[in-house]
Order: C-alpha cells, then structure tokens, then sequence
C-alpha cells in the first residue's frame, strides 16, 4: 500500500550542487533558498560558520524536487566535491563578486569544473553574488572571466547572474534558469 | 554556557513533536561528556535487561540518547529498538586514535546503513582536539569516508569536550539542519 502511495506521490529529483570558493556565500544563500521556498526561518548569515561538509535543501517545483547540495569550499574539501559529480544535474558556482583579489582562484576552480568528464554538458549557472556589499566588482567583470574561459565551455548552457544572498535578489530567477535548463538538457 | 544551549535547542521546541538525537561513537569518544557539556538536563543511566547501558538526557521535547557502539555483536538487534524516528546521529570521533579510526569508520557505516536513519542528519564531532597529534577535521571527514555520504546532510566541526569548545558551533549547525529538513 505504501509503495503505491509513494508511487503515485514521487517527485522526480534532481541534484544541484552550490559550490565556489569558501566564503562566496554559498551556505547563506542555501538559507536563503530554504527561507523563500520552504518558509523556514534560515541560519543567521552572521552564524553561519565555514562549512565542512554537505548542507542540504530541497525545494519543490511543479512536479519535480530540487536538491540543492552546498559543499564547503576550503581548498582542502573540494576532494570532497568529487564524490558528488555522478549524480549531478546543474551547477550553481558561486562567486564573490566583491572581491576582486580572488577572481582567479574562482577562475580556475571553475575551469577545473568544466573539464571534469562527469559534469560533461550540465548547465552552469554562475551567480555574481555578494550585489549588497560596497565597493563591488560589478556583474559585467565576473561576465569578462566567464568570457575568457568561453572556449572551454564548449555547447553547454551558461549563464552569469547577479545576486544577493542575503538580501535575496537573484534567487529566484536563478532557481528558475537552472530549472528550465535542467529540463532543456532531459530532452 | 549551559544557558546558552537550552536557549539553542529551543529553537526545536514546537508542538508535541518529540525530537530525537542519538549521541553515539566508539567508547572512549568523549560522548558522555559531551552531553554533561551541554548542561540541559539530568543525565539518566539505565541498564536494560537485554544488557546495554543508555544514558539519556531530556529536555522538553528533545530527548538526547548515548550508547557506545562496537564490540558487543549479540546485542546490535536491540540497538535498532532505539533508531526509530530519530532526527539527527552525533557521531564523536577520539580524533587522536589513529588506531581505531577504521572501527569507527566501520560502524558508522554499518548505522547509518539502517532504513530507519535514512533520514536523520548526521554531525561529526572530531573530538579530543585538545590531545597532541589529533587528527584534523578534514582528516577525520576522509578516514570515516563521510565525503561518500549521498543524500544526507553532514556536518564535521572540530571539538574538545574536555574545554568545552567548538561544542557550540556543530550544535548551532545541527539545530540549524534539524529545522531546515
């Protein structure tokens, strides 16, 4: 009996994993997803500590449920990030936009990303982020180093944002662009 | 500092919803003093008849249960009595016991391959950070092989339950976790 209910109730799932440097905002803006969507209150951007490990928030739309996957972004966890690429469907990186010192680092992290067989073809979506501090690099720079990777990018779908997580702009215009592309790419 | 953890697990106090958390690890961890640590409650010690000891600690609706796992074989069937419905595992590893860290490993597998746990969120603590040689929490994360968790939330947080630290912080994140699932 039960196995017809959850049958009948499946939603199909999907795997979103949030990853970029460590500090980029990724756990806030994890918080930020759960707020909006699940209406829960969400972690104290001041509260929130390096992540070391996976933070997990799953967000229903329409009849799918996305799984958003935060991975800590240390240097040494990103080994961490590998166990999770098989099973991956759409990459949110996060970057912070406000500062510069570390373009970089987020520039070749992201190129490491894009050459990993497993992630072959899955959309990318790369949110500028951090749009509510002073003094920040503004979206069209975190654009330029996406443009000087472009030819690594091959025919996968990729796209620059702007966003907050903390005040929350952004998010849901992200959440929707890496739910049609995710649907785009089952075809 | 105890106030400040009942004030924490507040947060968790809504309705008659009993909350459930299992304290567990190797002997030897530092779990129980990790719960006299946290200074919510009375902690009782029962020996059941079928023979293992469980010590608990209740506050309001939150109930904090400890055993330790390993060895012991004939009794694990009735470890399951005590997996049911629980919200989050808190793992305590002695950080600085490289030579158990494999039966650690093996045992937190074992648990968390329970259709019962499937849904609980699981928090490491690294403990014993405070002994010379401990392991890192990177480290640890890698021995007990938690980067090969699919589908459930974990957190790993550095701790000496001896001087009371990092206690807070993966207390802070597991309330957190618990809420947010």
């Amino acid at each position: 009996m039960s196995g017809a209910y959850r049958y009948l109730t499946r939603l199909d799932e999907y795997s979103i994993l949030v990853l970029g440097l460590d500090g980029s905002g990724k756990t806030t803006l994890l918080e930020k997803l759960k707020h909006t969507y699940n209406g829960v209150p969400g972690m104290d951007p001041a509260k929130i500590q390096p992540t070391v490990g996976v933070n997990m928030a799953k967000i229903r739309i329409q009849k799918c449920l996305l799984k958003f996957l935060d991975l800590g972004g240390q240097s040494d966890l990103r080994s961490i990030w590998e166990s999770y690429f098989e099973d991956a469907h759409a990459i949110l990186y996060v970057v912070d936009a406000s500062n510069a010192k570390r373009m970089d680092e987020a520039k070749s992290v992201l190129l490491w990303l894009t050459r990993v067989a497993e992630l072959d073809g899955i959309p990318i979506l790369v949110l500028a982020n951090k749009q509510d501090t002073t003094d920040i690099q503004q979206v069209a720079q975190v654009k330029e180093m996406i443009n000087s990777i472009a030819d690594c990018l091959d025919t996968r779908d990729v796209r620059v944002m702007g966003g907050s997580g903390i005040q929350g702009t952004g998010v849901c215009e992200a959440v929707d662009w890496l739910f049609s592309r995710i649907m785009e790419n089952k075809k | 500092m105890g106030g400040y953890f009942s004030k924490l697990f507040n947060q968790l106090v809504f309705g008659d919803k009993e909350v459930r958390i299992l304290i567990l690890g190797l002997d030897g961890a530092g779990k129980t003093t990790i719960l006299y640590r946290m200074q919510i409650g009375d902690v009782v010690s029962t020996i059941p008849t079928i023979g293992f000891n469980v010590e608990t600690v209740t506050y309001k609706n939150i109930k904090f249960q400890v055993w330790d796992l390993g060895g012991q074989t004939n009794i694990r069937p009735y470890w399951r009595c005590y997996y049911a419905n629980t919200d989050a595992v808190i793992y305590v590893v002695d950080s600085s016991d490289r030579d158990r860290i494999g039966t650690s490993r093996d045992e937190l597998a074992a648990m968390l391959n329970e259709e019962e746990l499937r849904e609980s969120v699981l928090l490491v603590f690294a403990n014993k950070q405070d002994m010379k040689g401990a392991m890192s929490a990177a480290e640890v994360s890698e021995a007990l092989g938690l980067p090969r968790l699919k589908n459930r939330q974990w957190g790993i947080y550095k701790t000496s339950a001896l001087k009371g630290e990092g206690l807070d912080e993966g207390l802070d994140w597991l309330v957190n976790a618990i809420k947010g699932t």
